[in-house]
Formats: structure tokens, C-alpha cells, sequence
């Protein structure tokens, strides 16, 4: 049963009739036994008149009233019954003295038997009488009651709508709304049971209308941002219909496919953006980070490669964090990407990973480092901050960037936990970006021969 | 007619000037703010191509500190802001006209022209002296009607010259107007261009006016 008003009018209403029968059931009883004394008391005081004003007994004689339903039995002292005041009345023929209830073809008796002087008399009245009797009196005290359950149930009707009103209330406000309307819910006193509800409502819309706020921002971002690349393409197309000779037609078919490149990689650093945001709660493995940064310089190797880069890995202890495995390669791949980008043909570029004591926490635990350095031209301090702004494009970078990588480097590291800072490289030259994970719980350091993902890439 | 480029692109940059070129424009471009005032201090350019999202200074401030200053140059904003109080903004900070971002070649040439043509108060699209007649959008010259072939470099000093019939035009400032940076000018660049011209439309049409410039002939 989903309706809270079908709900409670049915306890209500159970209840009441539960109440009403129990109450019925012991007026009952009671009554019952106030029936039963009273009688024994009329068949005691009935039979001890008989005893003390000797008559005559004769067969039909009206020794007790007719319309009672007394009946009378005189047996004499032999054992032989001489008076019967209704010859019908199927009462056992045996004698007891004093009160007995007694079982016979017309249902049970109640039976008391005194001794006379030459006689015995024996005076009975059926159970039913008695029943009869007390059900009547506790219909008669149930009977107001009954009357007045349609009242007390149009009462109950009533007020059960009147508790539910709020929510109704609330209900027609929650209706009204218009779809896009994420404003806080307002207006009337509520009752303090529904107040926790409407508050965990209005954090919840609370929420929904910051991340619809940030979605909208990125959307708008974004697409102002596909437009450059684009732009740069239109163009592109436009001078290769334009091109006059194969030599220019040649020229403007390199330069289109590079801008194609561009807007894929914008599009792919988009996404890769957008899938970052709001997941937090991926699946989190324990990484090995020394064999994802022998891994990632491996892939991008043949990058280096072309601009005569020297890539490697510089030093790599055994160090694993909790982390999304997906997320955590493309933090590292972002940044040695970009690591190649900007440092000069024939520079070079260094992975590191290590375990640095954690100098806040309790002796032993560590926290683990990724370090990536390059001899670029690095940026300036009071450009620190910004470049990890999404669409944040630093003056002059060529080839053009999306703008998005150190933004996506920035969203995987803050939903580790991890830290990141910006800082010269080796000789105050270049570039070194440091990841610092979270200490871990546990003991940081895995035994260096269980390795848990594949062997090392290298 | 030589413009100045303002693009931190690399890629919209080139392919501008690029495609500029061949529409017969010199293209001067530079990458931000500063550097543009800074050239437009010190060389002769027909109009300003300004894109707003600038590194460092925005294109807007660059564009009323120019109009502060008085200078009258044509200038054309190309930018990705498409919003209607942006375009406001951007006319009234100066700009004569606003292209959004992504546009086409052909489009952003013909709005130079129109843009050049009104710097000259001229409304006809073609420019005609002395039965020669210069049409800047096909790169077409007649001469009584019948064509003539002139050279990108010739029909641009043509439309120099044509622009105020009688202006006298030094050789300094024909080259200034005419090659952007990195062109190599040979020393007699500017005599063998008006030596074809001469040849091709009669050697009367260009006056020389010893020891200070050239000028087309006069209406009688």
C-alpha cells in the first residue's frame, strides 16, 4: 500500500474496530458474570423458599411464576420425583446439593438442590437465559459506539487529510515548476516532519544547479573554443580550392590535415575533459606508478623521437597508489606530452617516480611523487596558476595546444587527492611538474616482487 | 594595399595571409597587442585586421587606445565572440566592421575592399580614370574597354595611384604601401612596375614628378 492516507486510515481504522471488539468481548464477560451471580442468587433464594413454606405438592400446580423460566423438581427422600413444574424440561435425574451446571438434551442447566424436611428441591434454569441476557447488555453498551464509528471515521478521514496537506502542498509547488527551475524550495511553514525532506530537496537541487551550471559553462567553452580550430580549417579548405598549381594544392593539403589533427585532438582533449569531471567514484586499484611511467615513455617515444628528445625515465621506485588506472595514464601522458612539446629539438625530458617520506604524518608512511621535468622554455610564476584554467593558452606556444591538457591533469589530480606543483627543472631551466599522491593507508610500498598488472613495457 | 594582421593562431594567421595574398592584399602579421602598436606606429598600413582574444592586452583595448590616439585606420575585427553586446562593444570601441569567427576568405576580402573603397569615399566598387578602369573584387583592368593584363604588383600600384587621381606617391611610400616585411625590394622595383604600367596603358597615363614621385595624369 503506497498511499500514506490508504496507509494510515487503514491502522486507524483497524485499530479502532480491534478496540471495539476487545472492549465488546469483556463487557460481555463481565456481564456474564454479573448475570451469573444474580441468578444463582434467585435460583438459591427460590429454592430455600420452597424448603421453609411446605405446600402441597401437585402435579401442575404453579409454585413459581409461569413466565419465569425457573423450573422446579421435588423429589422425596426414596428417590422418587413428585412434583415436576414443566413436564417437558429434560433435567437429569439425579440429585446434587448446592449449585451444578449440568449438560442436557436442551443445552446446559444451571441446577441448585436443597433438602427439606421430607424432600428434596431442586430448582434449574437454563445457561442461555444467562447468555441471552449478557449479550444484550453488551450490545447495549456497544451500540453508541457503533453508531458513532461513521462519525469518528469521517474524523479520522479529516484529519489524516489535514496531516497530508503539506505534502500536497508541496506536491502542487514541486508540479508547478517550470522543468529548468532549480531554485530552492520555498514558501509555507512546513511541518517539522516534512522540513528534513524540502531541506535535503534544496541541497539536492543545490547541487544539480552547480554541476548544470559548470556543464553549461564547459558546453559554451567548448563549443567557443571548436570554433578556432574550425575557422582555421574553413580557411584551410578555402585556399586549397584556391591552390593554382599541385605544388600549392600540395602545400594546402599539409596544412588542412594539420588543422584536422588539431580539432581532433581539441575534440579528443574534450572529451577526455568531460569524462574526468564528475567521476569520482570509479574503481579504484592499487597502480603501479613506476611501470605506468615506463609504460607512457614508451609510447611516447616515437614522439621524442622526431624532435631528437631525450625521454626516459630518471629514477623509478616500486611505488603504488589507489588510484583509476584510465585516469592515472592520461594524467602522466598529458603531461610528458606536453613535456616534448615544449622542450627544444635535441632536449631532454625525465620521469621520475619515488617514494618521498610524508613529512607531516607519522613516521614511515610515504607518499608517492611523479616527476616530470623538461629544458623547455618553462613558465613564468606569475603564470602558474592559470595555465591549469581550462582553454588557457599561453602566448605564442606552436604548435597550437587545446588549451585543456593541464586542465584535464588538474581534474584526475584532484580527484585522487593528489597535488600539483609547478617548478623549474634541473639547473633552473625548463619545466618540472610534481604530482604528489595522498600518504597512503596502508604500507605504500608492495613487496617488489608481486607485481599485480602486466610486466613493465620497457 | 598593405594590411596588418592581428592573430595569436598560428594556423588562422597564416591562412589569412595566405589567402589574402592571392586576393592581391599584403599581409603584415603579427601575434598580440603590443606588437601591433608598436608597428602601427612606424609603418603605413591601409587596415587593421584585429582578432579580440588576445594573449596579454585584448584586442578591444588595442583598438580604443588607436582611436584615442585619433588614427582614422580602417579597422576590421575577426573574432570567435558572437555574442550581440560583443559586437556592440566592438563597434563602439572603433572598429568599422565585425566578421565572426568561422568566416570565409571571400567574405573577409570583399569587406576589406568595401572598407577601402569608403576610407577613399568612393561608393562605385570600381575605381576609373581617363577611360582606364580598375575593378579591385575581379582584379580586372580595361583600358577603353578592352583588357588589360597587368602583374599583381602593377595593378596594386595601379589602385595606389588611382585611389586619389593627381596625388603625388613618393617612391618610399609606394614601397611601404606595397611590401610587407621580409619582401625583397629591388633598389628600381618600383620604375620597372611603372615602366610596364606605361607601356600597357599609354605613357602619358603616369606623370613623374622629378625628384619627388609619380602621379596619374590629371582630367583635363
Amino acid at each position: 500500500m503506497s498511499s500514506l492516507r490508504a496507509r494510515l486510515l487503514a491502522w486507524l481504522l483497524g485499530g479502532v474496530l480491534f478496540v471495539g471488539a476487545a472492549g465488546g468481548l469483556m463487557v460481555y464477560r463481565n456481564a456474564l458474570a454479573q448475570a451469573d451471580a444474580f441468578f444463582d442468587y434467585h435460583l438459591r433464594q427460590t429454592a430455600l423458599l420452597l424448603r421453609d413454606q411446605p405446600v402441597e405438592y401437585q402435579l401442575g400446580a404453579q409454585l413459581v411464576p409461569a413466565d419465569d423460566d425457573f423450573v422446579v423438581q421435588v423429589w422425596s427422600l426414596d428417590g422418587v420425583r413428585v412434583y415436576l413444574s414443566r413436564p417437558h424440561a429434560a433435567l437429569p435425574p439425579t440429585v446434587t446439593l448446592g449449585f451444578a451446571t449440568v449438560t442436557t438434551r436442551e443445552g446446559r442447566w444451571r441446577v441448585f438442590g436443597v433438602q427439606a424436611v421430607s424432600s428434596v428441591i431442586q430448582v434449574a434454569q437454563p445457561m442461555s437465559v444467562r447468555e441471552q441476557r449478557a449479550a444484550e447488555l453488551a450490545l447495549q453498551t456497544l451500540k453508541p459506539f457503533a453508531l458513532l464509528l461513521p462519525v469518528l471515521l469521517l474524523l479520522i478521514w479529516v484529519a489524516v487529510g489535514q496531516a497530508l496537506e503539506p505534502l500536497r502542498r508541496l506536491t502542487a509547488l514541486l508540479k508547478a515548476r517550470q522543468v529548468d527551475s532549480l531554485e530552492p524550495i520555498s514558501g509555507a511553514p512546513l511541518p517539522d516532519e516534512v522540513q528534513p525532506l524540502v531541506s535535503a530537496l534544496n541541497d539536492l537541487l543545490a547541487r544539480l544547479r552547480d554541476s548544470f551550471e559548470r556543464e553549461r559553462a564547459f558546453m559554451a567553452d567548448a563549443a567557443h573554443e571548436l570554433r578556432t580550430p574550425l575557422t582555421a580549417l574553413h580557411l584551410q579548405a578555402g585556399m586549397l580550392a584556391r591552390a593554382g598549381d599541385e605544388a600549392e594544392r600540395a602545400a594546402a593539403m599539409s596544412t588542412l590535415s594539420t588543422g584536422v589533427q588539431r580539432a581532433i585532438r581539441l575534440v579528443e582533449q574534450l572529451l577526455a575533459l568531460a569524462r574526468q569531471q564528475p567521476r569520482v567514484d570509479r574503481p579504484r586499484v592499487p597502480v603501479r606508478l613506476d611501470e605506468l611511467g615506463r609504460e607512457v615513455v614508451a609510447e611516447l617515444v616515437p614522439q621524442a623521437d622526431a624532435r631528437r628528445i631525450d625521454l626516459g625515465v630518471a629514477a623509478a621506485q616500486p611505488v603504488s597508489v589507489e588510484a583509476d588506472p584510465e585516469a592515472l595514464r592520461t594524467l602522466l601522458r598529458n603531461l610528458v606530452d606536453n613535456a616534448v612539446r615544449y622542450a627544444p629539438a635535441g632536449g631532454r625530458v625525465d620521469v621520475t617516480v619515488e617514494a618521498a617520506p610524508d613529512s607531516g604524518a607519522a613516521t614511515g608512511a610515504t607518499r608517492a611523487r611523479l616527476r616530470v621535468s623538461d629544458d623547455g622554455p618553462g613558465i613564468a610564476p606569475a603564470e602558474r596558476a592559470r595555465v591549469f584554467d581550462r582553454f588557457y593558452r599561453r602566448a605564442g606556444t606552436e604548435p597550437p595546444g587545446s588549451g585543456l591538457g593541464l586542465a584535464i591533469v588538474k581534474a584526475i589530480a584532484d580527484a585522487h587527492g593528489a597535488g600539483i606543483t609547478l617548478g623549474e627543472g634541473a639547473g633552473g631551466r625548463g619545466l618540472t611538474v610534481t604530482v604528489s599522491f595522498p600518504p597512503a593507508s596502508s604500507g605504500s610500498s608492495p613487496p617488489s616482487a608481486g607485481t599485480h598488472r602486466g610486466s613493465p613495457s620497457s | 594595399m598593405r594590411l596588418l594582421l592581428v592573430e595569436d593562431d598560428p594556423m588562422i594567421g597564416e591562412a589569412i595571409r595566405a589567402g589574402l595574398k592571392r586576393e592581391g592584399f599584403t599581409v603584415d602579421w603579427v601575434h598580440d597587442a603590443a606588437a601591433a602598436a608598436q608597428v602601427l606606429r612606424t609603418d603605413p598600413f591601409e587596415l587593421l585586421l584585429l582578432d579580440l582574444g588576445l594573449p596579454k592586452a585584448d584586442g578591444l583595448t588595442l583598438l580604443k587606445s588607436l582611436r584615442e590616439r585619433g588614427t582614422a585606420l580602417p579597422v576590421l575585427i575577426i573574432t570567435a565572440r558572437d555574442a550581440v553586446a560583443d559586437r556592440v562593444a566592438g563597434l563602439d570601441a572603433g572598429a568599422d566592421d565585425y566578421l565572426i569567427k568561422p568566416f570565409d576568405l571571400d567574405e573577409l576580402a570583399a569587406r576589406i575592399r568595401a572598407l577601402l573603397r569608403r576610407k577613399s569615399g568612393r561608393s562605385a566598387a570600381g575605381l576609373e580614370h581617363l577611360g582606364v578602369r580598375l575593378e579591385p573584387a575581379t582584379h580586372r583592368v580595361t583600358r577603353d574597354g578592352v583588357e588589360v593584363a597587368l602583374s599583381p604588383r602593377e595593378f596594386a600600384l595601379l589602385e595606389l595611384l588611382l585611389e586619389r587621381p593627381g596625388t603625388i606617391l613618393s617612391r618610399a611610400q609606394i614601397e611601404g604601401r606595397l611590401y610587407g616585411w621580409g619582401e625583397e625590394v629591388e633598389s628600381n622595383a618600383v620604375e620597372v612596375h611603372i615602366h610596364g604600367l606605361r607601356r600597357k596603358l599609354g605613357a602619358q597615363f603616369i606623370l613623374t614628378v622629378r625628384g619627388v614621385g609619380y602621379r596619374v595624369r590629371p582630367a583635363p
